[in-house]
């Protein structure tokens, strides 16, 4: 006896592609996104400051460079400023 | 995440480094940044996407058993395992059962409603049809689960975020309109079930927290951080009582949403919790300390720092009230109306701003995102809405005083969809009738 069934997981539909992604780290401007939550005030600046150490060059934006807080870093505006400031990549933080 | 990532239209294996909660917390050890920097570094170079994408109409699963028994429980082992389930016994979604709950609507199955947050999954007509058939629904239950997924796909719901909060707010559908009665929604006693004699609430409201997790990956720990999850095996669809609202009393469809009387109409809220309150009084009292009794303590109730109300202060809700019809028939009698009880139970249960402060609420009102919200701290007491008509009254339950019913909302609107029947659905109705026995509504 076979039973066929419907998947019901709904299809996904990839309609934009991720960023391409860097060759090195060096010498490199790297912007920070934060809700300012769940620690990001204390994680993110660490991250900040080992990019900034282990790869001699590269200056990563401080947290408050963009807009801060769940409300307002997936706005347009947000992403407007994050490509105005001429970054080559972006780190988003912190969920959980 | 993964939803969040997918949500917006990117492949949701993102390049992301993830550690467990206790990092998160005030006063954690974040060293495990320091040991894992190398994980950064690679997915800001080396991560690459995995994912490949999946198009056209739903795919097929199957199973192979001795006898249909067999394949009826390999075919929800495999939906458990596929973390598609709830628990309970589904109906394995075949072409047979989904195209008989397709009879329910005169939309083409490929109909677009969009897609579910924060996953994104595509959601068609077809794929509400086949959770409606895992449900253990029929066709005519169809058309209102149309409408309650359109309600909640409707921007100002803020769907994402309510499927993904540690609150866990689920949908609260109340129907007007004579559908309610038709396909056996419940009104009266025992209205948010389990009710045999009703059975359509719970086949519905299955459907859509099945929607909910499978297309929308609402699933626990994972993309709902629901702490306690909040009994939402079949969220909560029931209907006003509208046969039994006393003269002059509109029916909520009309009063929140401008629906003509006797139009099938959805209205969806959604709850964090509920609480019963014995409103009736003991002892010897008149009729207008019952009632006045009565109201004190549904406003006490609702006088709490219940944050959540926050998301609908100045569009949503606070909650739903519901009120039964032999006390709305009491209320009336003395004079109060539905606009009347709503100024009430706005303006005596607001909280003193000295509560508040020891509460810690200030500070989740200073930081909202809605202006209008952040001004309200000014006002002392405060009110836990903006407005009185913020506040949903319905009458339902069964008929006896004793009780009032309040379920707390996190809502940041309430959306109202009338629900759209195909000419066949008479039809349908009168299946139903042969399938089930008569309705005993």
């Amino acid at each position: 006896m076979k039973l066929e069934f419907y998947d019901p997981s709904g299809a996904l539909e990839v309609t934009q592609p991720h960023a391409p992604r860097l060759s090195s780290l060096e010498r490199k401007r790297i912007g920070i996104v934060s809700n300012e939550q769940w620690q990001a005030y204390r994680m993110l600046p660490l991250l900040k400051s080992l990019l900034e150490t282990d790869f001699p060059g590269t200056e990563v934006l401080p947290v408050d460079a963009y807009p801060q807080g769940n409300a307002l870093i997936g706005t347009e505006e947000t992403a407007a400023l994050v490509k105005k400031s001429g970054v080559d990549a972006v780190i988003v933080g912190n969920a959980a | 995440m993964k939803n969040a990532v997918s949500g917006v239209g990117l492949a949701p294996d993102a390049a992301m480094v993830t550690f467990p909660i206790a990092m998160f917390l005030p006063g954690s050890d974040i060293t495990p940044v320091r040991e894992r920097k190398q994980e950064f570094y690679d997915g800001l170079m080396r991560w690459q996407s995995k994912f490949s994408q999946s198009a056209g109409e739903s795919p097929m699963l199957s199973v192979e058993g001795a006898s249909y028994e067999e394949a009826l429980n390999r075919a929800n082992d495999l939906l458990l395992a596929k973390l598609w389930g709830d628990g309970l016994p589904l109906w394995p979604a075949t072409r047979e059962r989904v195209d008989w709950m397709l009879q329910g609507t005169a939309l083409p199955r490929t109909h677009l409603l969009g897609k579910f947050p924060p996953r994104g999954g595509v959601t068609t007509v077809e794929t509400c049809a086949i959770a409606l058939a895992m449900a253990g629904g029929r066709p005519e239950y169809l058309p209102i689960l149309i409408a309650a997924v359109e309600g909640c796909l409707d921007p100002s719901t803020g769907f994402d975020q309510l499927q993904a909060t540690s609150g866990g707010p689920f949908p609260v559908v109340i129907v007007n309109g004579p559908i309610a009665k038709q396909i056996r929604i419940n009104s009266g006693f025992g209205l948010l079930g389990p009710d045999p004699q009703n059975p359509a609430g719970a086949s519905i409201g299955r459907a859509l927290r099945l929607l909910q997790q499978n297309v929308g990956g609402a699933l626990p720990g994972v993309g709902t951080m629901a702490i306690f999850g909040a009994m939402r095996y079949t969220n909560a669809v029931f209907a006003e009582d509208e046969d039994s609202l006393p003269q002059g009393w509109l029916p909520h469809a009309t009063e929140r949403h401008g629906y003509t009387t006797g139009t099938n109409s959805i209205s969806l809220v959604f709850a964090s919790g509920v609480t019963n309150v014995r409103r009736r009084g003991a002892k010897k009292e008149s009729p207008q300390e019952d009632v006045q009794n009565g109201l004190w303590r549904m406003a006490d109730f609702m006088r709490a720092p219940n944050l959540a109300v926050l998301a609908g202060y100045e569009k949503g809700t606070p909650g739903i009230m519901m009120i039964s019809p032999v006390v709305a028939k009491m209320m009336a009698e003395l004079g109060w109306t539905k606009p009347k009880l709503r100024e009430f139970l706005w303006e005596n249960s607001k909280i003193p701003m000295d509560q508040l402060k020891r509460a810690g609420a200030p500070a989740w009102i200073e930081i909202d995102s809605n202006p209008i919200t952040r001004e309200s701290i000014k006002l002392d007491p405060w009110p836990i809405c903006l407005k009185p008509d913020n506040i949903v009254l319905v009458v339902a339950g069964g008929a006896h005083p004793t009780h009032s019913y309040w379920l707390q909302a996190h809502s940041p609107s309430v959306v109202g969809r009338p629900i759209r029947l195909p000419e066949t659905f008479d039809r349908l109705l009168a299946q139903a009738q042969r399938d089930l026995g008569a309705n005993r509504v």
